[in-house]
């Protein structure tokens, strides 16, 4: 079923998010709507929802001792809630020059900046605190995250540039040491790496208790590869140049590049990682809403 | 259908461009640009697959228009058939195989191909096709009538052999003309197996085919050839000790551009090598062997000049026959005893030749007797009274039967002491001498140069009659019948002719002895003398050879023999072929046989036991040239003179009308090719658009 066949739903052609400059207001005009929580906060704090019982530990502060429970069971047990606020929702962004590439209106990078706009706004309304992260073969900017950063980081989505290469495990080593509290991770990025030195990349941040989420963004002629006559196809990275002719490459092409995204999507699922696929041509809201209602599915299974 | 300017059929060359144009896929200047080529590098490129054609549609659009626009400008043009022209490609087929069997076939292995190709003809012949094979060389043969009968045909063909003849294509031309005009059959073909020497057709109109005829050719000829051939022979006699002996020069041609050494040359007389050489051949050039003088042997020797065999060896060897006794036996009767013999100038003049021999007997009038008369080829009078009695009733008879009489009148030779018979041999004579020493002597003032003794003499600078003076000569008057060959400048006669029986009467009327005249001092003397002698004896060199294809009149072979005149004519003849054929002639038809085989042919009268006269025969020379003709231009003659022959007829019954609208064809063809290049235009702009490279 094609986007535009949801009966009832009207959705937003990427082309048309990319001719609004102001990226707030695009995230607001995409994430409008949506009834559903990004996430629920993976730490228990101080609120009114109350979470569970645990026995009283040297140290605890003594005023949050359940003395209605110790006057039943003669133990100290300490009360815990829910807490409302204070998950890190960093963005982790390639700016690499193969970002840059389009065969329609929109670049990639225009896709996915949108895409991380809207959904460090959404987080944002959370009040969860949004961080950013461009990268290349280094790490570009950082906007730390914060609850009142959500400016900051659509300023710096709306200066990136792609200039360099792309390096995923040299800068996500780097990067390694930059999340010291347990945080969610969005990364989007069109993955052009071997899937073992992507997961590699993505274990060492995983391994630290981070929640990753991978989107995968890909243009359409990324993906159907709907070239023909004899040409010289450039790379936009490295300038290395090769003949082609599209005609008769393009079913090894093809079948090259799902088996790519196949390999990327076990190894995600393997790991924990959730991972979605974007094509640039689909409408925004209607990619965003699908993938995250397939989160929200598996969260409640998990 | 056929074309008023064919030569722009050659615009369909241009074909080889949509056919580069797709074969060739031009990569676009533009580069597209792509994310990361981590997959494309990692599939093989392979440039064969950059030479196939694609979009097949518009390729074959565009070869079509092209084909079309080429035959537009051709200006195709329908021909009309003739009423009973025949539907090519339907039917049953009359086929002419016309198969050349000359000597050249046996070139290398030309004969085997041209029986394969025979062999293949006649296997391919359908159910109700007929077939005949017609062998030629200088003359064509059926070696079988039209037949369906594949049997029959083989049977001829293995039975055909190359022959010594020469080429001639029109009387294979003429032959299937002929087949073909006869058949009722709806397709005609003619099949030409032949090594299309050049010599063979000498370039005018070839006998045109039926309308409609197809002509296929199976050219036998080589690019390049290599053959030495034997072309002549020439003989020098001389007489020592009254021994006869020749000296044989031959000559040979080396027909290749390539020189050959050490070619070996072998002379044969009677079968017996005598003598070999070694001669070197130049290119294209020609040399001579000369062989060591041999005795020659009594009665007629066979000669054979062999060179080493090369791959056409029908010209390598040449036959001759030479025999003793060529010299003519001449009487010179020098007056009556008593006076100065004045025989010095024609005994010396005649006996100094060798082409052929004079032996000059002299001797008074008074001591000749009737023996003397006998075997003699010429008489001569040398200013002398006829010899009287029975000496000249034989003279009569010997004149009558075929000798010679030379006569030259001077003082001595009175007209009033000639004998009764006289008149039947000599003109009625004046005793009026005319004397012209006052006005320093007459000169020639007419002689008939187409005349056998003068006709040597018709070139320009080849003999001067001016110079001789002549003082004094007899007046002589002529019978009807007498010829007179040359004149004074007075308008006296100064020789005549007469013909007695077969002999033959030579009247000089001044004398050969340097008083009456200073012709023995001019250099015109000697060849006149020779001419005089050779015509009176009716002398006729001795052909040592002949050439295939010739004939041989018996009755003239064997007159000497014959006995009375009329008996050769009558006689009847066994002739022996080379191949050992023996033919009897008989019968009232004329008495001659054809020379067909290389060789000797024996011949000799019937029931005779006496040696067969010898007649060598050789093959025509001009076959050895080997140069070829392009088939195309032979075949293409025939072919097109028929095409021509039905378009004028058709020409003639046409209104312009019609003619323009049989010429109009061209009209339809530009139409579609407008419409072809319509349709490229459309599907080249989808297919660009299909392709057009995304950003």
């Amino acid at each position: 079923m094609t986007p535009n066949a949801i009966p009832g739903v009207q959705f937003l052609d990427p082309a048309v998010l990319a001719r609004i400059g102001n990226l707030e207001l695009v995230a607001r005009t995409v994430v409008e709507g949506f009834l559903g929580g990004l996430h629920r906060s993976p730490h228990l704090g101080t609120s009114i929802d109350f979470a569970e019982h645990r026995q009283y530990m040297p140290g605890d502060d003594i005023r949050r001792i359940d003395w209605r429970l110790y006057g039943r069971v003669d133990r100290y047990y300490i009360k815990e809630y829910e807490a409302d606020t204070n998950t890190n929702f960093n963005v982790l962004l390639d700016v690499s020059k193969s970002m840059s590439f389009g065969s329609g209106a929109a670049t990639k990078l225009d896709y996915a900046r949108t895409l991380a706009a809207c959904l460090a706004y959404f987080s944002n309304q959370q009040r969860d605190r949004v961080g950013l992260i461009t990268w290349d073969e280094d790490v570009v900017e950082i906007v730390p995250p914060s609850a009142k950063h959500l400016p900051n980081v659509l300023h710096a989505l709306a200066r990136a540039t792609p200039t360099r290469t792309g390096n995923i495990e040299r800068v996500f080593r780097k990067l390694n040491e930059q999340f010291k509290r347990r945080s969610m991770l969005l990364i989007i990025s069109d993955l052009y790496e071997d899937p073992r030195n992507i997961m590699d990349a993505f274990a060492q941040l995983r391994g630290r208790g981070n929640d990753l989420m991978v989107m995968h963004i890909l243009d359409t002629a990324e993906l159907e590869f709907p070239y023909d006559g004899a040409t010289s196809f450039e790379d936009i990275e490295t300038g290395e140049r090769i003949p082609v002719i599209p005609e008769y490459l393009r079913d090894q092409y093809r079948t090259m590049i799902r088996e790519h995204i196949a390999k990327i999507e076990k190894l995600c699922g393997d790991q924990g990682i959730d991972y979605g696929l974007f094509d640039t041509s689909m409408p925004l809201d209607y990619a965003l809403f699908a993938y995250l209602s397939r989160r929200q599915f598996l969260t409640r299974v998990r | 259908m056929a074309f008023l300017a064919p030569l722009f059929l050659a615009g369909l060359l241009a074909l080889a461009v949509p056919i580069l144009v797709h074969l060739t896929h031009k990569e676009r200047k533009d580069v597209v640009v792509f994310p990361s080529l981590m997959f494309l590098s990692k599939i093989p490129y392979q440039a064969v697959r950059r030479q196939r054609i694609r979009h097949w549609l518009l390729f074959a659009l565009r070869c079509l228009a092209l084909i079309l626009l080429a035959l537009a400008f051709a200006r195709p043009f329908l021909t009309k058939p003739a009423a009973a022209a025949p539907v090519r490609g339907l039917g049953a087929r009359e086929l002419v195989i016309l198969l050349d069997r000359s000597y050249s076939m046996g070139y290398g292995d030309r004969w085997t191909r041209a029986l394969a190709a025979a062999r293949s003809a006649i296997t391919g012949l359908g159910a109700n096709d007929r077939a005949s094979l017609v062998l030629f060389d200088g003359t064509a043969t059926a070696a079988t009538e039209p037949t369906a009968d594949r049997a029959i045909l083989t049977t001829a063909l293995d039975a055909a052999k190359p022959g010594a003849g020469v080429t001639r294509y029109e009387p294979a031309f003429k032959l299937a003309q002929r087949v073909l005009a006869d058949s009722k059959l709806p397709r005609r073909e003619v099949m030409l197996i032949s090594d299309f020497q050049r010599i063979g057709w000498d370039g005018r109109d070839t006998p045109a085919l039926p309308s409609g005829t197809t002509v296929n050719k199976v050219d036998l000829s080589e690019p390049k050839t290599s053959n030495v051939a034997v072309t002549s022979v020439d003989f020098r006699r001389d007489y020592a000790e009254d021994r006869e002996r020749v000296a044989i020069t031959a000559r040979l041609v080396n027909r290749s551009s390539q020189p050959k050494t050490g070619q070996s040359v072998t002379l044969e007389l009677n079968g017996r090598a005598v003598e070999t050489k070694q001669v070197n051949l130049l290119a294209n050039a020609a040399a001579t062997v000369d062989f060591a003088a041999a005795p020659l042997p009594t009665g007629t020797t066979r000669g054979v000049i062999r060179a080493a065999d090369d791959a056409l060896p029908r010209d390598n060897s040449f036959f001759f026959a030479i025999s003793r006794g060529q010299a003519l036996s001449v009487l010179v009767i020098d007056g009556r005893e008593g006076g100065a013999p004045r025989s010095l100038y024609v005994e010396r003049a005649l006996g100094i030749g060798d082409q052929p021999n004079f032996r000059v007997t002299t001797k008074r009038l008074g001591s000749v007797t009737s023996a003397d008369l006998v075997g003699r080829s010429l008489i001569l009078l040398n200013d002398s009274d006829l010899p009287g009695g029975e000496t000249g009733r034989r003279l009569v008879e010997y004149v009558q039967n075929g000798g010679g009489l030379l006569v030259s009148l001077g003082d001595r030779s009175a007209p009033r002491d000639r004998p009764s018979y006289a008149t039947e041999l000599l003109p009625a004579t004046t005793d009026v001498i005319v004397d012209r020493s006052a006005d320093r002597g007459g000169t020639l003032g007419y002689i008939d140069r187409s005349h056998p003794i003068f006709e040597l003499f018709s070139a320009p600078r080849s003999g001067d009659f001016s110079t001789p003076r002549f003082f004094r000569y007899r007046n002589v008057t002529p019978s009807p019948g007498d010829e007179q060959l040359a004149r004074f400048d007075d308008g006296h006669i100064a020789l005549l002719e007469r013909k007695v029986g077969r002999g033959r009467v030579l009247v000089f009327t001044s004398s050969f002895d340097g008083i009456w005249n200073d012709l023995p001092l001019q250099p015109v003397f000697l060849p006149v003398a020779h001419q005089l002698a050779k015509y009176a004896a009716a002398y006729a060199d001795e052909r040592p050879w002949s050439i295939v294809g010739q004939v041989a009149n018996l009755p003239g072979l064997f007159r000497d023999s014959a006995g009375p005149p009329d008996a050769a004519n009558k006689a009847e003849y066994v002739a022996v072929a080379p191949s050992g054929e023996r033919k009897r002639i008989e019968g009232t038809a004329t008495r001659s046989v054809e020379l067909a085989e290389q060789g000797f042919y024996e011949l000799q009268r019937a029931g005779s036991r006496t040696e067969p006269r010898i007649v060598a025969v050789n093959v025509d020379l001009t076959e050895s040239d080997l140069t070829a003709v392009e088939p195309q231009l032979l075949t293409g003659a025939m072919v097109a003179r028929a095409g021509t022959d039905s378009m004028s007829s058709a020409k003639e019954a046409s209104t312009p009308v019609e003619l323009e609208r049989r010429q109009g064809f061209w009209w339809y063809l530009l139409a579609a090719v407008l419409l072809l290049l319509i349709g490229e235009l459309v599907l080249s702009n989808q297919l660009s658009r299909r392709i057009a490279v995304p950003r």
